[in-house]
């Protein structure tokens, strides 16, 4: 839940990475911590496996300046994708402000995928929350490997919905797609609480186009469903 | 959602529990892991790494309980070398907790921790009555333009 911290002037935000077993999550905030130079970071805390596998969440806060006066601090959570650590992954959820869900791009996780993704609902339920009211962007890893599947069905298997998420190609490995990932999904969430979306979030469905999955011709509000909450 | 209000009544309840208890620090966490107040000194530990594994460990410990049947779950303290942590339910998805060191002792820590936690569940609980009553949090002023970039 978006808390405003008025003695500290800081608002803080919560965003979970979710997705299979070994899609990249972990991954993802590695390189964030690597790549983020501008915004004052914490440490990364990993809850993990001595195999390096997530056993409760993974942790990172991002302090940045959004709004005048104000800090705003994103809290970045990974849940352990592994199927016997569900009671986790509705802990890591409670209190979630937007998602981020991790596809693996391997042919053989496709199953995994769609069974994470339907995990992500059910669990929101037992949260009393739903993707209708937590802003979330999509994200298709692992574009670099040989057997990839190509976008378009991955874009027909996760985002075939009047509204379209915002969805982006990732190698989380080597830092393609991440920050631009993290910043959509920010922007998302800061646009939920503003009371004057600006033109920056409505106009952000193609942020980097060499990036973001092209939106379809038929669907002209690519990510613009989930702005004006 | 605490107004600046409540947030600063919570912390002079905070400061008045660790001037009895002669604790060291205190804060009031939510189940989600955010840090809504607090009192003391940690130095330089990261506190929103503190509440994040606080709030997690804390969670953890309640699911086990509860899987053990054990419907109750109030307190859940770690005994350290020089220094403590009672973490302590308060209503609301919320929690308190407490480091201290050898200047006093968990019974003192823990007595004084179930007084102040009364008085913070009426706090908590005033403000969630407003809360229901009260618009969505919606914050005021125009995002500077591009800084909503994290780089
Ligand atoms: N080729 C390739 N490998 C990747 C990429 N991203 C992550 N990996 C690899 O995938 C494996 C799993 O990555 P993690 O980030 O640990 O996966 P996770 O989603 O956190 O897994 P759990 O914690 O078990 O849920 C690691 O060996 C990574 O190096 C990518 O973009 N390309
Ligand atoms: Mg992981």
């Amino acid at each position: 839940m978006a808390f405003i911290n008025y003695s500290s002037r800081e608002i803080q935000l919560k965003i979970v990475y979710y997705g299979a077993a070994l899609c990249g999550k972990t991954t993802n905030l590695v390189t964030l911590h690597k790549q983020i130079t501008h915004a004052q970071k914490g440490e990364l805390v990993s809850l993990a496996t001595d195999a390096d596998r997530t056993l409760f969440f993974d942790f990172l806060s991002l302090n940045t300046k959004t709004l005048p006066g104000f800090t705003t601090r994103f809290q970045l959570y990974t849940v352990p994708g592994q199927a016997i650590y569900n009671t986790t992954r509705q802990l890591v959820l409670k209190g979630v402000d937007g998602i981020v869900f991790v596809v693996d791009s391997h042919w053989d996780k496709m199953a995994d995928n769609v069974e994470s993704f339907a995990n992500l609902q059910e669990n929101l339920i037992e949260n009393h929350l739903s993707l209708v009211q937590i802003p979330y962007v999509l994200q298709y890893n692992k574009r670099d490997i040989p057997n990839a599947a190509p976008i378009n069905y991955l874009e027909y298997t996760f985002n075939n919905r009047a509204n379209r998420a915002l969805a982006f190609e990732a190698v989380a490995a080597t830092g393609v797609g991440v920050l631009e990932t993290l910043n959509a999904a920010a922007r998302l969430l800061l646009a939920k609480y503003s009371k004057t979306p600006n033109a920056n979030v409505t106009g952000m469905s193609r942020p980097n186009p060499t990036v973001a999955v092209p939106p379809q011709s038929d669907s002209p509000q690519v990510g613009a469903g989930n702005v004006a909450a | 959602m605490l107004t600046a209000e409540d947030q600063m009544a919570i912390e002079q309840r905070l400061a008045d529990f660790l001037n009895k208890s002669e604790a060291q620090w205190s804060a009031l966490v939510d189940k989600g892991g955010n840090l809504f107040a607090q009192s003391g000194d940690t130095g330089t530990l990261d506190l929103s790494i503190l509440s994040a594994l606080a709030a997690g460990s804390f969670a953890a410990t309640h699911e086990l309980a509860k899987r053990l049947g054990e419907s109750e779950f109030s307190a859940l303290y770690h005994e350290g070398h020089g220094q403590h942590i009672l973490m302590s339910a308060l209503h609301h998805e919320c929690l308190l907790v407490t480091i201290f060191g050898e200047k006093t002792n968990i019974g003192l820590v823990r007595f004084y921790a179930q007084q102040v936690t009364v008085s913070l569940n009426e706090l908590l609980k005033g403000a969630s009555e407003k809360e229901a009553t009260a618009e969505p949090l919606q914050l005021e002023g125009n995002f500077l333009d591009n800084q909503a970039t994290i780089t």
